[in-house]
């Protein structure tokens, strides 16, 4: 796609910087795998005759609230507001990425009542591989990276498609299929769009938006396509309300699954921005490795069963973490970046973007205002605190509501995983903040 | 330089992400996929 020679490109920022940067983006894609695996969990939690799609509704509705009061807590929506000023297009782009996730979401739902788990997750895994191929397509992605780091990316993608696929077998004890072919297709559509939905991500973040403002527009699309598709599938508005009045007991959990979620996906962004789709996307699939964490350690899952369905756990776990290992040693060298500000550029000129704030975006630093002045730092308005307190008193009144689960938890393992979790978010937001400020 | 940017126009913005042939990647697929749904629900 890109047509400018090799030879005189320029340094684009000084190598101990992007090293900081891609450690960075590193922490965030396994922190991003850890959050986005739990989140999964509370909806182990729902036993009710509740409709997939409208429990699929809530978690988004959760997501809806997270993403909105989150990036409020953070930097403040006047933030967010100074981002839509420097580059209004992302707004679409940013709609259009949650659209794509909404269907993806979906599709898995009816992927896995037509084909089972095992054989559905490993098909729609293959957004990792597709993700690597968008990024050297569109955004420059391993141009100039050599050999050896081709290797390790594709090699690391496909040992963790192969460990998935371990997995998947291992924790799925259903029989698949009444229909094969509407399965796979499903299956392997949600793959597709879950890895074209990287590609207006790595586009907002080439021409400098902020993930804290693009995943406010993202909600958008995801909580606007579900909606349709709850009422559109799901028989109609009377049927809609029905089915949430059934699951008025277990809304905390639903929404707090999204809440749970919307944390890993905010750190999947930021890995998507500082070490690429090709790299961030699979990081962030070690989420099954976690969630089948949860599943075994926490809710007694695959207990009792064959020691050969162990082996098979523990081969596939092991796999997943080599080929995520592989690819976060593969280090972006300055060639390759140059590259992507290559692409950057490309963006700029195309979007008429100030080119300070999309270098200073490339870089992780706050861009000057249009007027040339540093940034002003960012100020929470009377709006980021009656967000942050409504999203606080509505969580609240949920869990107050909610109904506790009768089901037999294993408490300390429950405890060592939240640790975990709270470990990654500690580490990952204070390398954020110190290296970037959150930009 | 802002005021200057056909970007801050509706129009403008809606002229450029129409003849981005990024754009009519994501919008393709997600057609496909409603389309798959849309078949196998």
């Amino acid at each position: 796609m890109e047509s400018s020679s090799t030879k005189h490109i320029p340094q684009s920022i000084e190598s101990l910087r992007l090293r900081k940067l891609q450690l960075v983006g590193i922490l965030c894609g396994f922190s991003a795998g850890a959050w986005l695996g739990a989140a999964e969990a509370p909806t182990k939690l729902v036993k009710l005759g509740v409709s997939p799609l409208v429990v699929s509704l809530l978690m988004v509705v959760g997501v809806f609230l997270a993403r909105w009061s989150l990036p409020a807590l953070i930097r403040g929506t006047g933030q967010m507001r100074a981002d839509i000023r420097q580059a209004p297009h992302l707004i679409v782009w940013g709609i259009l990425a949650g659209c794509l996730w909404a269907v993806a979401n979906t599709l898995t739902i009816f992927a896995i009542r037509d084909i089972g788990l095992s054989i559905a997750f490993p098909l729609w895994n293959i957004n990792s591989l597709l993700g690597i191929f968008w990024g050297y397509l569109l955004f420059n992605e391993l141009r100039d990276a050599g050999k050896l780091r081709w290797l390790t990316v594709l090699g690391g993608a496909l040992l963790m498609f192969l460990g998935a696929t371990l997995l998947a077998v291992a924790s799925s004890t259903q029989s698949p299929a009444e229909h094969p072919l509407r399965g796979i297709l499903a299956a392997l559509g949600a793959g597709c769009l879950w890895g074209t939905m990287y590609v207006p991500y790595r586009k907002a973040y080439l021409t400098g938006m902020n993930p804290l403002s693009f995943i406010a527009f993202f909600t958008i699309g995801e909580l606007g396509m579900m909606l349709s598709l709850a009422l559109l599938y799901g028989g109609g508005p009377a049927a809609l309300s029905h089915q949430l009045d059934l699951a008025r007991p277990v809304l905390f959990w639903l929404m707090l699954g999204g809440f749970v979620w919307v944390i890993g996906d905010l750190f999947q962004q930021y890995a998507a921005k500082y070490i690429g789709i090709s790299r961030g996307i699979p990081l962030s699939n070690t989420n099954q490795l976690w969630g089948l964490l949860w599943g075994i350690l926490v809710f007694g899952e695959l207990r009792g069963l064959r020691t050969s369905l162990y082996a098979e756990v523990i081969g596939g776990s092991l796999l997943m973490a080599a080929g995520a290992g592989a690819i976060a040693l593969s280090s972006i060298t300055g060639k390759e970046h140059a590259r992507w500000k290559q692409a950057a550029d490309r963006e700029s000129q195309r979007y008429r973007l100030d080119a300070d704030y999309v270098q200073a975006a490339l870089s992780g630093n706050e861009a000057n205002d249009p007027s040339g002045l540093p940034a002003a730092k960012s100020r929470r308005t009377w709006l980021d605190y009656v967000l942050v307190i409504a999203v606080t008193t509505i969580f609240i009144t949920l869990a107050v509501l909610a109904r506790a689960p009768n089901m037999a938890l294993d408490w300390p393992a429950l405890a060592a995983l939240a640790a975990a979790m709270l470990v990654f978010l500690l580490a990952s937001g204070l390398a954020l903040w110190k290296t970037t400020r959150f930009n | 330089m802002l005021d200057e940017n056909p970007a801050q126009k509706p129009g403008g913005v809606w002229r450029m992400i129409l003849t981005d042939v990024h754009f009519w990647v994501p919008a393709i697929i997600l057609l496909a996929g409603l389309a798959v749904l849309h078949w196998i629900r």
